[in-house]
């Protein structure tokens, strides 16, 4: 512990022998730690859908059942995501730019579902539009269904990565200020040209950030979604659910569905490395 | 016409921000507000740029009333203490900004936002830096780029939010100078704001000096650096420094010292606070003569020496400054006692009909002949 401290006190000068081991040790065991827990359970996923072949997995992710529910995800996701782009940007936006009352509450029930467990979240959504609960009888009765349909799944999904967009814009905008917005306005801009022109303009990298999470979160969400999801195949199982029935069924097929979950994770935070990479310059001129 | 500011009031909770505020501001007159952090002029700027509504009170611009008009109709250019350039702008598209914003009809074509835009650089001599980002510049040049990014609009009139507040002291030093000329060269009627007495004094037409919400002084930086009408003018910007001292008939007495009053036209004065300036406190000529004074500090700053000393009857120590000239002929070091003289005293006091100030030059104990003290002034303010 001691030549750990040693050696972030040493940065500057040059190394010693033993600061020198306890670096290497210390980025041995980091990178150990991201092997085990992280690099071959990826590995381990895509080589257990493969051993059966190519062939095999082909045919197991290309079922009607499987093709659905890679729709179903990516449909969640695409109302799911905008929904909470729009929501983290107005409550970004109200918590650092207005002082009002019940301002600490709103902070508290933004991070809510940070905390809540997600199944709970969908015993939440259950009790209310649930054909028993509050609102149950009212939907029914205009043809409405939310529970066990894509409305459902929606609101679980929403409720559960609401925080991500909002969290990763508050200290960002916090830091800003609004004297820039303030400079516009004397400069003759409306709300909308602040907003589009300077506001979302400087928080643009955070907010992808965000959105990229929230999108990850969102087709990776299985707990919330399981309890108000129904489990229909091919009509209400997202890919969560699906890799989740076909394990008890079909081993080999389960884990081909969830290479292609793996995969489209892997993806998103492909494109913000690309991004990052491709528009690093900016990043470092704006900050 | 010009802004004609009447009564204003503005109040956080407890605190006054801005208490009975009236101004008027001649077209094309360049006029500095002094005061300390927590004197009101933020929040008076604020004010007049539309960001800030008053609780009470009025502004007219030529006959208009401004407040009813939103911010980004008030063609007001504010020009904030630190910028606020848009950082993800080129330097071009930061000035371009208030043409570009317009309403399509009252837009400007590209090409003429880029002919103004290219004049604008050039007056503020940033031509060949159009395609670089704030990030990229110093703070003297951010600073102009925030300044020809207010013009652009063509604003009626210019705020200044302590425009060099963030600069080194030599780009400071240049940059004043260069907004004045600038300033003579566009008439363009201004504001700033600033807690810089030497800045408010070198730049202004006219001062007004704020404290706690109010206004303490407005005239000329030479009428307020001669005849402060307040001892908080006087301190913050004479450096007076409060003497025990009162006026009894025609006598007055600081520290035991004693001078008959000269011309003292005006009877039941009482005498509030006597000050002395660091530059009125000089080296007796006599050894044995004057107050007794011990020399706590000495600082050498450009070209003058600044000199502490304690002297008995008076709690904080006095700050003297002479010429380094001056200063050789006498010689003492830290520790020594020397004796001291006050050439010039400023007197506040009351009289039946209200606040009144005179500067009195004080000859020296030994010529024996009266004090003569200035004409008395009325606070006209109040």
């Amino acid at each position: 512990m001691m030549s750990a401290v040693a050696a972030t006190v040493s940065i500057g000068g040059r190394p010693s022998w033993s600061t020198r081991v306890a670096r290497t040790s210390l980025v041995f065991a980091a990178l150990m730690v991201l092997v085990w827990l992280l690099v071959l359970p990826l590995i381990a996923i895509f080589a257990e859908a493969f051993r059966q072949g190519a062939a095999f997995f082909w045919a197991a992710i290309r079922q009607p059942d499987s093709i659905a529910a890679v729709r179903l995800t990516l449909t969640v996701a695409a109302i799911a995501v905008p929904l909470n782009l729009v929501f983290g940007l107005a409550a970004a936006w109200v918590m650092t730019h207005f002082a009002f009352r019940g301002k600490a509450l709103l902070g508290a029930l933004i991070d809510l579902p940070f905390s809540v467990s997600p199944v709970v979240a969908g015993m939440m959504l259950i009790l209310v539009y649930g054909k028993y609960g509050w609102l149950g009888a009212w939907l029914e009765a205009h043809g409405m269904q939310v529970i066990f349909a894509l409305p459902g799944l929606v609101l679980a999904t929403v409720f559960v990565t609401l925080p991500f967009v909002a969290r990763e814009l508050i200290p960002l905008m916090q830091s800003q200020g609004s004297e820039q917005e303030e400079a516009a306005l004397t400069l003759g801009a409306g709300g909308w040209q602040i907003f589009f022109r300077v506001t979302l303009p400087r928080v643009r990298w955070a907010l992808l950030y965000g959105v990229l999470l929230c999108n990850a979160r969102a087709m990776g969400e299985f707990g919330a979604v399981y309890v108000v999801s129904g489990h229909l195949r091919g009509l209400t199982n997202t890919l969560p659910l699906q890799v989740d029935q076909l394990y008890d069924e079909n081993f080999s097929a389960a884990f081909a569905v969830a290479s292609l979950l793996a995969l489209l994770t892997v993806l998103t935070l492909g494109i913000k490395r690309l991004l990052e990479w491709r528009h690093g310059g900016e990043l470092r001129r704006q900050y | 016409m010009g802004i004609e500011i009447s009564r204003l009031r503005r109040q956080f909770g407890q605190f006054a921000a801005l208490d009975d505020v009236s101004l008027s501001i001649a077209d094309g007159e360049f006029v500095a507000v002094l005061g300390p952090s927590g004197s009101g002029k933020t929040s008076l700027l604020r004010i007049l740029a539309g960001l800030d509504q008053p609780d009470a009170g009025s502004v007219h611009r030529d006959g208009e009333d401004l407040l009813t008009l939103d911010a980004r109709r008030r063609g007001v250019g504010l020009v904030f203490q630190h910028y606020a350039l848009f950082p993800h702008m080129t330097v071009a598209q930061n000035v371009a900004f208030g043409l570009q914003v317009r309403p399509w009809r009252l837009r400007p074509r590209a090409s003429a936002i880029k002919a103004s835009v290219d004049e604008l650089l050039r007056r503020v001599e940033l031509e060949s830096f159009a395609a670089r980002y704030p990030a990229q510049l110093s703070g003297g040049q951010r600073q102009r780029v925030a300044l020809a990014r207010a013009l652009a609009i063509q604003p009626r009139l210019l705020l200044l939010d302590e425009p060099f507040g963030a600069l080194d002291a030599q780009v400071r030093v240049n940059l004043r100078r260069w907004l004045r000329e600038f300033h003579r060269s566009l008439g363009i009627t201004t504001l700033f704001v600033t807690h810089d007495q030497d800045e408010a004094l070198e730049m202004a037409d006219r001062v007004v000096v704020m404290n706690r919400g109010r206004i303490e002084q407005i005239g000329t930086p030479e009428q307020i650096y001669r005849h402060p009408a307040t001892p908080f003018a006087s301190r913050f910007i004479a450096r007076g420094q409060p003497l025990p001292g009162n006026v009894e008939g025609a006598t007055l007495r600081v520290l035991g010292q004693v001078w008959r009053l000269d011309g003292f036209a005006m009877d039941n004065v009482h005498a509030v606070a006597v000050h002395v300036r660091p530059e009125d406190i000089v080296p007796a000529l006599r050894q044995g003569e004057g107050l007794c004074a011990r020399l706590l500090s000495l600082r050498h700053v450009a070209g003058s020496v600044r000199a502490g000393l304690q002297v008995d009857g008076v709690e904080e120590p006095l700050e003297a400054e002479w010429s380094e000239r001056d200063w050789g002929r006498h010689g003492a070091a830290v520790g020594d006692s020397i004796d001291i003289h006050f050439q010039a005293l400023t007197i506040f006091g009351t009289d039946r009909e209200g606040r009144v100030h005179a500067r009195s030059e004080c000859h020296p104990p030994h010529a024996a002949s009266p004090v003569a003290v200035g004409p008395w002034r009325r606070l006209s303010a109040e």
